[in-house]
């Protein structure tokens, strides 16, 4: 594939949430407003960018036994480098991003391409895939959280879109709420290309 | 043998280049972490008691469980404005920090959420700042009350709590309410035994 196809593919065909569904619990947890998902979104875009580089370009050194606990080493290692030098350098940012932090260990989209995608590939396409996984993150988080922002609360990225005689859906901002929007999505987007290759065949 | 010696030693040594990069890391970081959060503080502690502008605070009861700052107006410590105390109280998922001033006659000036990790959209509407607005307006109600009977509306208090986050908004007023009290009655006790030698 090149390079160009790496980049595009998380974004669509193997989006990391919608498609190879990965990340739910960050997904879950932070969805609730689009701010939140915009920032957890660069945060583990981040991560997943270093953590790709440094294990494709490590690839060939590591034993296949033990790859997963160096992989996980090397995650943990840029997730504690991402929040340290945020806290000490770019305090406001960690103020707003400090909470996603702790969550990107839990993002199994980094171990998941770490895995399947930077252990096999070089590192020019393991960047691709960073970015285009990253972005297709960033835009699955946004996606819910736009319903489940509007709809729980209101409000659009903070500013109250819906007026004050609007009822917000409590529901939709707890976890609940959460799964059904992304059960929903998952579901609608299965509908889609389900009619594609449908027509496709025909 | 000599193969898994060979599989723990490449751990081994991924493991203290990790390590030895994040101390290396931590020593540049750490100090500047710290200054920062002291910062951070001293501009809470002026955010709750604004009027100590030009003034000092003077940090008490070092050694206690719970210490607490004086607020003067002036450096020559003439006139005691009030006082500024930390408060935490267990939310729904975090504990949640509150530094709270309160002027000589125990009426809150202004209270500010310092830490808290509450859920996301609901405990966290108590530092949400409403759009066009400056201050969170969840914490904006506390000024004027009295520290030491602030309550949530739910246990008759004048408090408005959050919706769908009422044990956060008690877990802040209760705090505050708990250590005023406590405060008061070691304040108190400090100036009688002053009076008296």
């Amino acid at each position: 594939m090149s390079s160009g196809a790496e980049l595009i593919k998380g974004i669509w065909n193997e989006n990391p949430v919608f498609r190879i569904a990965l990340g739910f619990c960050p997904v879950l947890a932070v969805s609730t407003s689009i701010k939140n998902g915009i920032g957890m979104g660069i945060a583990a875009t981040f991560v997943l960018l270093c953590s790709n580089i440094m294990i494709s370009m490590i690839r060939k050194g590591v034993p296949s036994k033990i790859r997963i606990p160096v992989y996980i080493v090397v995650i943990a290692a840029f997730v504690t480098i991402a929040d340290m030098v945020m806290h000490a350098y770019q305090p406001q940012l960690h103020r707003n991003l400090g909470i996603f932090v702790p969550l990107i260990v839990v993002n199994c989209i980094i171990l998941g391409r770490a895995e399947a995608f930077a252990s096999k590939h070089g590192v020019w396409h393991s960047i691709m895939d960073a970015i285009g996984m990253g972005i297709g993150f960033t835009c699955a988080l946004i996606a819910i959280g736009t319903i489940r922002e509007l709809l729980g609360d209101g409000k659009l990225l903070g500013f109250p879109l819906l007026g004050n005689s609007y009822e917000p859906v409590i529901l939709l901002i707890l976890a609940p709420g959460g799964f059904i929007t992304m059960g929903l999505m998952l579901g609608g987007l299965n509908l889609i290309d389900a009619r594609r290759k449908r027509k496709a065949g025909k | 043998m000599g193969y898994v010696i060979r599989l723990a030693l490449i751990l081994m040594f991924v493991g203290g280049v990790s390590a030895g990069g994040l101390a290396l890391l931590n020593a540049r970081t750490a100090p500047i972490i710290t200054e920062y959060k002291r910062l951070e503080q001293e501009q809470a502690r002026l955010d709750v008691m604004p009027e100590a502008e030009f003034g000092v605070f003077v940090l008490k009861d070092t050694s206690s469980s719970l210490p607490y700052y004086e607020a003067y107006a002036d450096s020559d410590l003439a006139q005691l404005l009030g006082y500024v105390f930390g408060a935490s109280g267990n939310g729904y998922s975090s504990t949640v920090e509150t530094v709270v001033g309160v002027d000589i006659s125990w009426n809150i000036i202004g209270i500010k959420v310092i830490s808290q990790q509450e859920t996301p959209g609901l405990g966290t509407k108590a530092v949400e700042i409403r759009y066009g607005e400056k201050d969170s307006w969840f914490q904006r109600q506390f000024a004027g009350k009295s520290a030491r009977s602030v309550m949530v509306d739910k246990e008759g208090g004048e408090i408005v709590s959050i919706t769908g986050a009422t044990i956060t908004s008690r877990a802040i007023s209760d705090a505050i309410r708990i250590n005023a009290n406590l405060l008061r009655e070691r304040v108190t006790k400090k100036n009688l035994t002053g009076t008296v030698s």
